[in-house]
């Protein structure tokens, strides 16, 4: 069994699929995809101060690699705290739960588990699992953010 | 990242170099229409600026004109806002010649009504390097 | 990343470029002469004399109808490159409005919209702090709502957030929210003017006080009245647009130098350096602005044609076509399924400042603005 987390700010989501894979001896991968969907999300107004976007970006940039460092470090102290083997994958794309789909096609998986509501970059003004649910071709496991 | 994501939305690389652009491309734009008005343009087609009726035409083909001279006048509601009142009243206007140059033509007479834009009055050719 | 050659990069744009040509071209030569004829309700042309449905919303609705319904929410790759360059186009339109003025009238109408503008501005940026600090809104959020509801919505939330160090996911949905009620306004104000028998001159300085993005102001100006032309609603709002839109950097600097008073180094600049005026001037300034001041001179000096003459008239219609293509393209990055999602307290800030400011605005404008025009 192979299993793919798509990691965003739910622990809840890494516990489960820590579980999972402990439970079943399966292999684990996480994914983490930054976000660079902002350039076009502040695309609507045109009259940005010069070099106010392009300072935002780097913003957001540094925010994005922030959260992956931070998102990563927990996942990883849970995996080893279990004693599970764990794979971690990082990503960049415009739109994340294309990344997620992305992967789960090139990498033979048979579960995919995520947080929902999934909260990655931009995705917090979209709808992330029902993009996945529509095209995923494996099992998906959507564990809530609160217990 | 970072590049990937700078480099996206305009096709410049920075706000700064869009602004720059965007002043590039209308000194471009508004130096293409000079030229074409002042040099390349055949003849000029005189139309009204707003609906209304012609009063008279002081101009007759073959005629030369020079700037400043009245070509036609013409009668139209002026609207207006007098202390906070939409006034409505029949008003006319000269049209001078804004560059010399010589009449080839009238279609109208007096009495026709003028369509803002539409109705052509006369056509003329103008002094080459003036702007019509 | 592989660097594509210039050649292939300019060629990127050209789909998406002509799908916007396209449309404009189509909706100006048959879509608007038609809606002009149409009888609906019993009145030749009531679509575009009651709904103002001219070609400026025309284009701006397909554009979003492009992007919600036939792109699916996202513009495809082929077409990608080319929608990029609607801010190119807007801004060169922007810059080409210079020439609707001379001198003496920007400082004639300009003095009356730096004392209205900043009225607001400063309103409604003293309004945010108090209500968002009422409803425990955090104060980096704060920061970007005061700034962008104050000033230029989506822009000045962009040129705050990174100073207040604003939380990119919350601004996210300040953006919408913004976004939204812009959009909103956008379409209801011409209406609201027209009832209440506006002139072009009241128009321009209502929306230009009141909306809260700056593309929004010039479309809301042209749907009221399509012609660009001295004394016409997108000549007066454009005033009050460039005003604004120079008073940015103060504003950044004065909301950024307040969210990060009292609080600890981790919610001010990300350097722990102290702002510097000349800096966020420097930083923030639209060199654009520059080019529109630029034509203003040369219409000043007399170098664009005397008014009325056929050179003016062409300048205008190229104008028009300018800002017709960028408009397009503004309506394809409208996303309604992003729009939605917008909530929280930005959205509650967002609506009781934006419709405060939209509502004062108009009483203010009714009450003390005269409908004769200044120019």
């Amino acid at each position: 069994m192979n299993i793919l987390l798509a990691l965003d700010d739910s622990s809840r989501a890494m516990e489960q699929a820590v579980r999972l894979a402990s439970q079943h001896q399966a292999g684990l991968t996480a994914l983490f995809v930054l976000d660079a969907g902002w350039s076009v999300y502040i695309g609507s107004d045109f009259l940005l101060g010069s070099t106010a976007r392009s300072k935002f970006l780097e913003y957001t940039r540094d925010d994005e690699f922030a959260q992956q460092h931070a998102t990563v470090e927990t996942f990883q102290k849970m995996a080893q705290a279990a004693g599970v083997p764990c794979v971690i994958k990082t990503t960049t794309a415009q739109r994340v739960p294309e990344a997620i789909l992305a992967e789960l096609e090139q990498g033979g998986y048979d579960t995919l588990v995520m947080g929902h509501p999934f909260r990655r970059g931009l995705e917090v003004m979209r709808d992330a699992t029902a993009q996945v649910l529509k095209s995923a071709a494996c099992d998906v496991l959507f564990v809530s953010r609160e217990g | 990242m970072s590049d990937k994501a700078k480099g996206k939305m305009t096709v410049f690389k920075t706000d700064r170099h869009e602004d720059a652009a965007a002043m590039v491309f209308v000194s471009l734009v508004v130096a293409f229409v000079l030229v074409y008005m002042a040099y390349v343009v055949p003849t000029i087609t005189i139309k009204p600026s707003q609906d209304g009726k012609l009063v008279a035409v002081a101009v007759q083909p073959d005629q030369e004109i020079k700037k400043g001279d009245v070509m036609y006048t013409f009668e139209y509601t002026d609207k207006k806002f007098v202390n906070g009142q939409l006034e409505e009243k029949i008003a006319t206007k000269d049209v001078k010649a804004s560059t010399n140059g010589k009449v080839l033509s009238v279609s109208v007479k007096e009495g026709d009504a003028l369509k803002k834009g539409k109705t052509a009055i006369l056509v003329m050719d103008h002094e080459k390097g003036t702007l019509p | 990343m592989e660097e594509k050659s210039r050649v292939a990069n300019i060629l990127a744009i050209v789909p998406g470029l002509a799908v916007m040509v396209g449309t404009l071209f189509l909706l100006r030569t048959y879509v608007e002469p038609w809606m002009k004829d149409a009888v609906v309700l019993g009145q030749k042309g009531w679509l575009v004399k009651v709904l103002s449905l001219n070609y400026i919303l025309l284009s701006i609705i397909a554009g979003i109808i492009y992007r919600n319904v036939f792109f699916g929410g996202r513009i495809p790759d082929w077409a990608e490159a080319g929608f990029r360059t609607t801010r190119l186009f807007i801004k060169s339109g922007v810059i080409m409005l210079g020439s609707l003025y001379t001198l003496q009238k920007l400082a004639k109408v300009g003095s009356i919209a730096i004392l209205l503008i900043s009225t607001f501005v400063f309103g409604t940026v003293f309004f945010v702090i108090w209500y968002g600090k009422r409803i425990g809104m955090d104060r980096s959020m704060i920061g970007v709502m005061g700034a962008s509801c104050g000033v230029c919505g989506v822009s000045a939330a962009v040129a705050t957030a990174p100073g207040v160090n604003a939380k990119p996911s919350e601004v996210a949905l300040a953006i919408a929210t913004i976004l939204g009620f812009g959009i909103m306004t956008m379409f209801i104000s011409p209406f609201i003017g027209k009832a209440l028998m506006m002139s072009d001159y009241q128009f321009g300085a209502w929306v230009g006080t009141g909306i809260l993005n700056s593309g929004q102001v010039l479309a809301t100006c042209l749907a009221f009245n399509p012609t660009f032309a001295p004394g016409t609603a997108v000549a007066y709002g454009e005033i009050w647009n460039v005003v604004r839109v120079i008073s940015i950097p103060f504003v950044v600097f004065i909301v950024t130098t307040w969210a990060c008073k009292s609080e600890a180094a981790e919610s001010c600049d990300a350097t722990g350096q102290k702002m510097d005026m000349a800096k966020v001037f420097k930083d923030r300034f639209p060199i654009f602005v520059l080019g529109f001041f630029g034509m203003t001179a040369l219409s000043s000096l007399g170098w664009l044609g005397a008014e009325g003459s056929n050179t003016l008239h062409l300048l205008r219609d190229v104008m028009s076509w300018i800002f017709g293509i960028g408009l397009v393209g503004q309506g394809a990055y409208i996303d309604f399924r992003e729009l939605k999602r917008a909530g929280g307290k930005p959205l509650r800030v967002g609506l009781v400042a934006g419709t405060l400011k939209y509502v004062v605005a108009l009483i203010v404008i009714m009450l003390f603005v005269s409908k004769d025009a200044s120019f």
